[in-house]
């Protein structure tokens, strides 16, 4: 069975190339990037995610925006949002748009792995 | 935070006595109110009171003194005027016969008894009757004295009745020592002997007759003096006929008619009519005093004086309650209003506090998760790695350390529930949609641990003002905690309906119910029965979810039987009574 393929956004390097790490340990393709632009050419290199990890906050396009652009790409990939600036609001209206999950951070490796592997699933599903 | 005001800082205690101080100046001005109140409505009370009663009390006095001074007026020229007719009637009857009868007639005596016995007849108080010639000589008498003979020449009324038609004399002793008076006539000799008077004498009693026929309650003293103050009538406090009356006359009386004078002595109040007896030398006097102490007006003014009294004590009496009751009701809405006002400061404090709070726990939130990657990283890697020396001590310190970031979660989480509870936005809501919103949030899960959850929803809801994100945290809460509560494969069910003023959301589990003695502090802040699961997705507990429904105007309440479930019943108002401090 192929790797699934996990893409995380977040402006914050440090984390999401760290938290990128520790998924590869844990058997997944995971990616980082720091904005929805730099994701958008990922996709056009032909490397799709299954399940894309995204940030709220961001400088320039920010993560709602960042979900229209990806479901627009494809549908089919699903979002979990990861943020620091969780509100019931954002969550609420990120779930309107297609979210799968809504998380915050920190948050303990366990969590995410769950969330990412029930994503997939339903993806494939 | 830029936003807060250099009050931030100030301590608790400062607080307090500013709020103590404003209460203390409250109760100030309501003392003030209350006077003001006071001498505003015993004002309005006692002011009309007074003027009526006053007004009552000169209007009768008025009227008391007017109708007296109208019947001393009347008893005077009623006494005057019977007084005139009397002496009209004799004058009249004493120039008849002066006229029918010649000289020599009249001086014979057998006539003049034959005349005068006819005259007594018709006349009461003729005493006698006489003819005396123009030497003053008394020539022919009829009556009961022995009078012939005796000179008149030097009388003062003989001469006066000489130069006159007919005379009417003062009253004096004369011969026989008995007060009267004459009336007189004189008759021109027409022999050419000069004149000769034809007179007769009337007892004074007659005039007593008169006087006393007035002697009424209207009247105090009635009798008559000439224009020299000598009494022609006995008087009851001046003296006796032909004394000398010590009588002061307060005005000059007119000729004609009755003229009134008052004498407004306070100890001797006296009110005298004095008038001319038109055709003799008299005056006549009616005096009445203490006409301000008749019975009808000491009654009608002690009357007016207790109704006044009893009144004004009882408009005191009513005005000092009502000041009183004024006063403290506008006291106590100003003490709550004063609460209030501190209230919504502190609540405005608590909410800058709580968007300072906020700001802060978002940002840390951020490296906390790069320090929680890391630590995570370091351990995976270490884990991954052959032993060394210390292995198990380093992954020790990293599981040391991701349990501190955990606790600083906790704290970061729990602020932003506080600074979520604080702000309240408010717009027209469906309660149904809004809880589909929510359940769109969890429905994976319940689907994943095959949780049926069952919704009645009374259709055509109307919408309610309330804030959306508030209310989504405390569905979400409440439904979560069901979801955690039941077993897999439970039910919950989620009822939503119009009571009242509001809405009522019942949402129930079958889940294992709440023991009792949780169920006391289940809204206690940061009670929890979960603590450590890892599912503490909002970070929010019932305290604050009790605490946002209470800002929302509702009322959450909570029944739960062991085994066979727990139901929150909320309701929420349709509209919101004051807007909500964001």
């Amino acid at each position: 069975m192929n790797k699934i393929k996990v893409l995380i956004i977040d402006d914050e390097m440090d984390f999401a190339s760290t938290l990128a790490e520790r998924l590869e340990l844990r058997d997944f393709d995971s990616k980082a990037v720091e904005s929805g632009d730099e994701a958008l050419s990922l996709f056009e290199g032909q490397w799709r995610p299954d399940v894309v990890i995204l940030d709220l906050k961001m400088p320039g396009r920010d993560g709602l925006a960042t979900l229209d652009l990806i479901k627009k790409e494809d549908p089919a990939i699903e979002v979990i949002m990861l943020t620091g600036h969780g509100s019931t609001t954002s969550g609420i209206a990120g779930m309107k748009k297609g979210l799968f999950d809504y998380l915050m951070k920190p948050i303990d490796i366990s969590v995410i792995v769950e969330s990412i592997n029930k994503a997939a699933a339903k993806k494939t599903a | 935070m830029d936003k807060s005001s250099p009050q931030e800082g100030e301590s608790w205690i400062s607080r307090k006595t500013r709020g103590l101080r404003s209460i203390l100046s409250l109760a100030k001005r309501a003392r003030r109110l209350r006077l003001i109140l006071l001498f505003t409505m015993l004002l309005i009370a006692l002011l009309p009171l007074g003027v009526t009663v006053g007004l009552s009390f000169y209007q009768y006095r008025r009227l008391i003194i007017e109708e007296t001074h109208n019947n001393v007026r009347w008893s005077a020229n009623s006494t005057r005027q019977a007084i005139e007719a009397f002496l009209d009637k004799l004058e009249t009857t004493v120039l008849v016969i002066n006229n029918a009868y010649t000289l020599e007639e009249l001086a014979d005596p057998e006539i003049l008894d034959q005349i005068f016995s006819k005259l007594r007849a018709e006349h009461d108080g003729l005493v006698d009757m006489s003819l005396i010639g123009p030497d003053g000589i008394q020539k022919s008498y009829s009556g009961p004295f022995d009078l012939s003979g005796k000179n008149y020449s030097e009388s003062t009324w003989f001469q006066n009745a000489l130069t006159r038609k007919i005379y009417v004399s003062e009253v004096f002793l004369g011969y026989r020592n008995i007060p009267h008076f004459v009336i007189a006539a004189s008759k021109r000799d027409p022999k050419g002997r000069g004149y000769w008077v034809f007179r007769v004498s009337i007892d004074t009693l007659i005039l007593d007759q008169f006087l006393e026929s007035m002697d009424t309650e209207a009247v105090d003293d009635i009798f008559l003096i000439n224009e020299q103050g000598k009494l022609q009538s006995s008087s009851r406090y001046y003296g006796e006929v032909t004394d000398q009356a010590s009588l002061r006359l307060m005005a000059q009386p007119k000729k004609t008619g009755t003229t009134l004078m008052v004498d407004q002595r306070e100890d001797h109040p006296l009110i005298r009519a004095v008038s001319f007896v038109q055709g003799s030398p008299w005056i006549l006097v009616l005096d009445h005093q203490r006409y301000f102490h008749r019975t009808s007006w000491i009654t009608f003014r002690n009357q007016l004086i207790s109704i006044f009294f009893t009144c004004t004590l009882l408009a005191v009496i009513i005005v000092f309650w009502l000041a009183d009751y004024l006063a403290r009701n506008i006291q106590k809405t100003n003490e709550s209003r004063e609460m209030l006002l501190q209230q919504t400061e502190h609540t405005s404090k608590l909410a800058s506090i709580g968007r300072l709070a906020a700001g802060v726990a978002h940002e840390i939130n951020n490296p906390l998760s790069i320090i929680n990657e890391k630590a995570g990283l370091m351990k995976d890697l270490l884990q991954r790695t052959d032993d060394f020396r210390h292995r198990d001590k380093f992954i020790a310190q990293l599981d040391a350390l991701e349990k501190a970031v955990q606790r600083s979660r906790v704290i970061t989480h729990r602020l932003l529930g506080f600074a979520r509870r604080m702000e309240v936005s408010l717009e027209s809501l469906q309660v149904a949609e809004v809880i589909e919103e929510v359940l769109g949030f969890l429905t994976k899960e319940a689907a994943y641990r095959n949780i049926k959850i069952e919704k009645f929803f009374e259709p055509d809801l109307p919408d309610i003002q309330s804030d959306r994100g508030q209310l989504q945290q405390v569905f979400l809460n409440i439904i979560n905690n069901a979801i955690d509560a039941v077993a897999d494969g439970g039910e919950i069910s989620i009822a939503c309906q119009k009571t009242g003023q509001g809405i009522q959301v019942d949402i129930s589990d079958n889940g294992p119910g709440i023991p009792p003695e949780i169920m006391k502090n289940i809204f206690e802040p940061f009670f929890t029965t979960k603590r450590g699961k890892g599912k503490e997705g909002t970070g929010l507990g019932l305290s604050i979810t009790y605490g946002l429904v209470k800002k929302l105007g509702g009322e959450i309440s909570v029944r739960s039987e062991g085994n066979v479930g727990t139901t929150f019943s909320m309701t929420f108002p349709l509209v919101q009574k004051r807007r909500a401090e964001g």
